[in-house]
């Protein structure tokens, strides 16, 4: 992965922000899709551990839709971050349903291993 | 296990074993539901995506010459929104397993919240697992939705429904 450069795979854009922030956008609900953003949390897993990373941002708020196996992909990661040692930050939309409920029950998986901050719309009720 | 009725009008695509199929159902229900106010869209987008990917993951009867593993049909009326996914199983334990989950997760005042964390501790503790079976419970958790199962000899189908808000 290269800082700045996005990767796309049909409606999924994942882009290394910079070497402590990756960003999710659009949608996954094909195999194809799954398997490369699974790929590449694996390898910014890898990053984050090389580098000594205390804490890594995932950004998902323009991440519209995901299947149950991303749901499974992120528990995964969640599990690989807790036993290495870094913290998982993921800045969510407060107006995307699944956000909300699901960011919600994998911070209980490893508390002190996952962070949520939760960002509302400009607009939209508090 | 009894039919349900149903007196809505239907749109129904039938989804062919590829992946490609739940985006071509997700349009429909994009299409069926879009009047309905954007937590609708979401919660039924959700739902069609996950039970059109059981229909082509456990769905048998899918041949060379008839690629289709079922059917997901999606209804809305003035309160309501219905999705129907229909497929045969291959087994009447499969049928079996399924309605005993939906069972499960449609109790009345069950915590659909505690299962489904329950189901993602399982994850996380066993990474091995091969199947991760949230999609049912995400369709109740998130989507709002009640579940319902029907069995009819080698045909399964899986009800979702819930209320219907139309955009102000």
């Amino acid at each position: 992965m290269i800082v700045g450069e996005p990767i796309v795979v049909e409606s999924l854009e994942v882009r290394l922000v910079n070497a402590g922030q990756l960003a999710l956008k659009g949608s996954v609900s094909t195999p194809t899709a799954l398997a490369e953003m699974k790929r590449l949390f694996g390898l910014t897993h890898e990053l984050a551990v090389t580098s000594r990373l205390e804490r890594f941002t995932v950004d998902v708020r323009d991440l519209g839709f995901v299947n149950s196996s991303s749901i499974r992909a992120f528990v995964d990661w969640i599990s690989r971050a807790s036993h290495a040692g870094y913290k998982l930050a993921f800045t969510t939309n407060a107006a995307v349903t699944w956000h909300r409920l699901s960011f919600s029950v994998l911070k209980t998986l490893a508390p002190e291993s996952v962070e949520i901050v939760e960002e509302r719309p400009a607009g939209s009720p508090s | 296990m009894n039919t349900p009725s149903g007196s809505q009008v239907e749109r129904t695509v039938r989804i062919a074993r590829r992946h490609e199929a739940v985006e071509d159902a997700r349009r429909v229900a994009e299409l069926a539901t879009s009047e309905c106010s954007a937590e609708c869209r979401q919660a039924v987008s959700l739902a069609v995506a996950e039970l059109s990917e059981n229909v082509i993951k456990y769905g048998a009867g899918a041949t060379d010459s008839d690629p289709h593993a079922g059917t997901i049909g999606v209804s809305v009326d003035d309160d309501m929104i219905r999705i129907r996914a229909i497929n045969q199983v291959g087994s009447a334990e499969d049928a079996r397993k399924v309605f005993d989950l939906v069972s499960r997760i449609s109790v009345q005042g069950g915590d659909i919240r505690d299962l489904y964390r329950s189901r993602m501790v399982e994850l996380f503790s066993n990474p091995t697992i091969e199947r991760a079976q949230l999609g049912l419970m995400r369709t109740v958790f998130e989507g709002g939705f009640r579940l319902s199962c029907y069995v009819r000899g080698a045909e399964l189908e899986i009800v979702a429904e819930r209320a219907c808000r139309i955009d102000a």
